[in-house]
């Protein structure tokens, strides 16, 4: 009875959703965009872009012109971190993480911390050029993340130095508010550019936009590390 | 049309979430139903000929772009996906270690 | 003095606190009354941020309607987070990210923002209710709080593809070209379902009971009093300016509304448990302003939401503790609490016949003069349904309060701190207070929320 009930319910939303865009005229076609109608268009503009001097226009978008949605948006990744730590109780012990199923050899150990080091520079590459091409703070984030948790189920022994993590996680966070309010200081609104745009195409181009992607790269990368280790060793719970 | 493809999945998603009674089975519901609503995020960007929103050497003027808007709000609104998931995921942790079951019908407790 | 410094000081403080958990509940306090100094400094209007004009940037709106909300929020959690303190340290870091993610709500004119906004207070909000120790409580919630936010979103992105702009102002002039109605009722319903989760509206409510009905001191006033009012406020700019119910879709969303009073106020009448009546005494409030936002009564749905607010923290804060004390929070068992409590007893009193509306009270104050404007608009039904309502909420309040004051055989006794005490009695002060002098009430009207006037001034 549930199920058929939910199936209701799951098809009319579904029907009601797309009868409506289908008989809309103002919803698109796909594919059939108009982008001068949008605010999309000023993005793409040419002196916009000279202004930004972000190569990569999402970039520019994300970092830059809504810039306080990505605050926001770090903001959400550090209280569900913290949530996590907080679900999970306390500070973490030392010997309570959790057994692998196997004993990890020699071979994996080193072979993963190999591995280690390319994802890390890898990753360090990404959250670099986030402003020139794909990518940028959180996928390099995610994958300073990734390569921690290798190394957590390749070696039994393992733990990440997770105070480091709070701490870097902290000061990255504030760090990207303190930036903000300079540009309340030196220029007239939060999070305004107050360094000079540069040349479109150099790394070192965009003003205040790579220093807060490797901000953003690192308080993601601490954030996800601190969810996994918190995942992986065994506290009191709630 | 591929819109309508996300929008199934996003129903999907909410059938899962009502008839499941299993918690994981309802963080990966929730899951779906967020894939299905980032599809169709980006697809309101698409355009036919249009290329990636960056501008390379190569670049003049009269390019035509897809929409670079919707791929910053999914970004954003991957990564909250991911915080309210790890969270989920979090009390459903805690939920076994209280009960010793992930079914909402076995919990001693009412509900 | 710029408005951002309301959102991005408790970030800071928030990012900052996890470095020295001893300072964090300082850091809170300091915060707070850092919010509540500078927002008197502020002057009204936009402010961009980032330097980009709108509609290419974020940008915030500080205006009457926001600055009541935004005293009331800090006000509210400065008072909670007092209280608390000593007993719920960690969840400092939390509440500092909350009255963030609040006043970030509040202040915002992007709907894509407001989502945001709307996830950072709804993950606080989840994580606030985890110190209930339910946890099957607090996933029901996190699940339907998500799948909500996903509704709001999906309704933001169609209207984004529609008009192509994602800042509220720009978007109501573009609607207003437009103008066809029939287009919108998909991406309002969606988002209306998204705001109506968090806004405890029928039928998406099925979350309150729990996560209420178990609460302490902290989760109790924090998620009936602070969210309720705020969301209170969102959900009154977005009926007021943006929503466009018109014909049959009129009809079901004041139906809902109607059954939504109804419900709660029954199931309140039929419950035995003290934090089961507030819970769903505060449902049919929920109702009730939506109601009025609806029918485009914006000052005295105001009113309502800060007079209730005001007594709701102090309703929870009063049972809650008694309830720790005593184990239970059936009515029986916690007969004669307040023989021994006169100064606690009187001011609870004076809060609940004022959520009745009682005269000499603000409630009354409020509902005499929304009921006045109802009878204006010519909507009677909802005139008689309000009026039955209040009876039903009357009965069972009377009924109550005689039996927290009789004591039985055996005499049980709840001790209140003095701050206890202090918070109790100058909030029955101030209902005291404007339900008599109701001059400064008057000094506004309908238009304090000026969305509407700079959408029409280009």
């Amino acid at each position: 009875m549930k199920n058929i009930l939910g199936l209701f319910v799951a098809l009319l939303l579904g029907v009601f959703i797309i009868l409506a865009l289908d008989t809309s005229a103002s919803f698109p076609e796909f594919g059939d965009i108009d982008l001068t109608e949008r605010v999309s268009d000023e993005y793409l503009d040419g002196n916009n872009i000279d202004d930004v001097g972000s190569a990569n226009i999402v970039t520019a978008i994300v970092v830059g012109y809504r810039g306080f949605d990505t605050l926001g948006e770090v903001t959400v990744l550090f209280i569900s971190a913290l949530g996590v730590a907080l679900v999970f109780g306390g500070v973490p012990n030392k010997q309570n993480r959790l057994d692998l199923k196997f004993k990890p050899n020699f071979m994996l150990k080193t072979g993963s911390k190999i591995i280690f080091g390319f994802i890390l520079v890898t990753s360090l590459y990404i959250i670099f050029h986030g402003h020139l091409s794909p990518g940028g703070g959180f996928p390099g984030g995610a994958m300073i993340a990734s390569a921690i948790l290798l190394l957590y189920l390749s070696d039994d022994k393992f733990r990440s130095n997770v105070k480091g993590f709070k701490l870097l996680e902290g000061i990255a966070g504030s760090l990207f508010v303190i930036i903000g309010l300079l540009g309340l200081v030196f220029a007239t609104y939060f999070l305004q550019n107050f360094l000079p745009a540069g040349t479109v195409g150099e790394i070192l181009s965009a003003g205040i936009i790579p220093i807060i992607y490797v901000l953003i790269g690192l308080k993601v990368g601490s954030e996800i590390s601190g969810i996994v280790d918190n995942f992986l060793t065994e506290g009191e719970s709630v | 049309m591929i819109q309508y493809a996300a929008i199934i999945l996003f129903v999907f998603g909410i059938y899962g979430l009502l008839t499941n009674r299993n918690i994981i089975k309802m963080i990966i519901s929730l899951n779906i139903m967020e894939v299905g609503l980032f599809i169709f995020i980006i697809s309101i960007g698409f355009s036919y000929d249009g290329i990636a929103p960056i501008i390379t050497s190569a670049s003049g003027s009269g390019l035509i772009y897809v929409d670079p808007l919707p791929q910053a709000l999914v970004l954003t609104a991957i990564v909250i996906g991911v915080g309210t998931t790890a969270l989920a995921l979090a009390i459903a942790k805690s939920i076994h270690n209280k009960y010793n079951t992930f079914n909402l019908d076995e919990m001693e407790e009412e509900l | 003095m710029s408005p951002i410094l309301l959102v991005a000081v408790p970030l800071l403080a928030a990012f900052l606190s996890i470095l020295s958990k001893k300072l964090a509940p300082y850091l809170l306090l300091a915060v707070g009354v850092f919010n509540l100094v500078i927002l008197f400094f502020i002057p009204l209007g936009f402010e961009i941020i980032g330097g980009f004009n709108q509609p290419l940037g974020i940008n915030l709106l500080l205006d009457t309607y926001s600055k009541i909300a935004l005293i009331l929020i800090n006000v509210l959690i400065i008072v909670i987070a007092f209280l608390n303190i000593g007993k719920y340290n960690k969840f400092s870091s939390i509440l500092l990210l909350a009255m963030g993610g609040l006043n970030g709500l509040v202040l915002t004119n992007d709907l894509f923002n407001l989502f945001v906004f709307l996830e950072i207070s709804g993950i606080a909000a989840y994580l606030i209710t985890s110190s209930n120790k339910k946890p099957v409580k607090t996933f029901h919630y996190l699940i339907l709080g998500a799948v909500g936010s996903s509704l709001f979103l999906f309704g933001v992105v169609i209207l984004y593809s529609m008009f192509g702009t994602l800042n509220m102002v720009d978007m109501i002039q573009k609607i207003q070209i437009t103008n066809n109605y029939k287009e919108l009722i998909l991406p309002f319903t969606l988002m209306f379902i998204g705001l109506g989760v968090e806004a405890k509206l029928l039928p998406f409510n099925s979350w309150v009971k729990g996560v209420l009905g178990k609460s302490n001191t902290l989760s109790g006033p924090m998620i009936g009093g602070v969210y309720a009012a705020a969301i209170g406020f969102v959900l009154g700019r977005y009926i007021n300016n943006l929503f466009m119910f018109e014909g049959n879709l009129l009809i079901v969303v004041i139906a809902l509304l109607a059954l939504g009073i109804l419900v709660g106020e029954a199931m309140a009448f039929s419950s035995t448990k003290v934090r089961e009546i507030l819970l769903f005494s505060s449902i049919a409030q929920a109702s009730i302003v939506a109601l009025l936002f609806v029918n485009g009564i914006v000052l005295w749905a105001v009113y309502y939401i800060v007079a209730a607010a005001l007594s709701k923290t102090v309703l929870f804060l009063v049972i809650n503790k008694a309830t720790k004390e005593v184990g239970s929070d059936e009515i029986s068992k916690l007969k004669g609490l307040f023989s021994n409590n006169l100064v606690v007893g009187v001011a609870f009193t004076l809060v609940t016949l004022s959520v009745m509306g009682l005269p000499l009270l603000v409630g009354f104050v409020v509902k005499l003069n929304f009921l006045t404007e109802l009878a204006v608009n010519n909507q009677i039904w909802l005139i008689i349904l309000i009026l039955v309502a209040s009876v039903v909420e009357g009965i069972y309040f009377v009924r109550m309060l005689v039996k927290l004051w009789y004591p039985e055989d055996n005499v049980i006794s709840v001790k209140y701190n003095l701050s206890f005490k202090v918070v109790f009695v100058v909030i029955a002060l101030i209902l005291l207070t404007f339900g008599t002098y109701t001059a400064p009430l008057k000094n506004y009207d309908n238009t304090i929320d000026t969305i509407q006037e700079v959408v029409d001034n280009g």
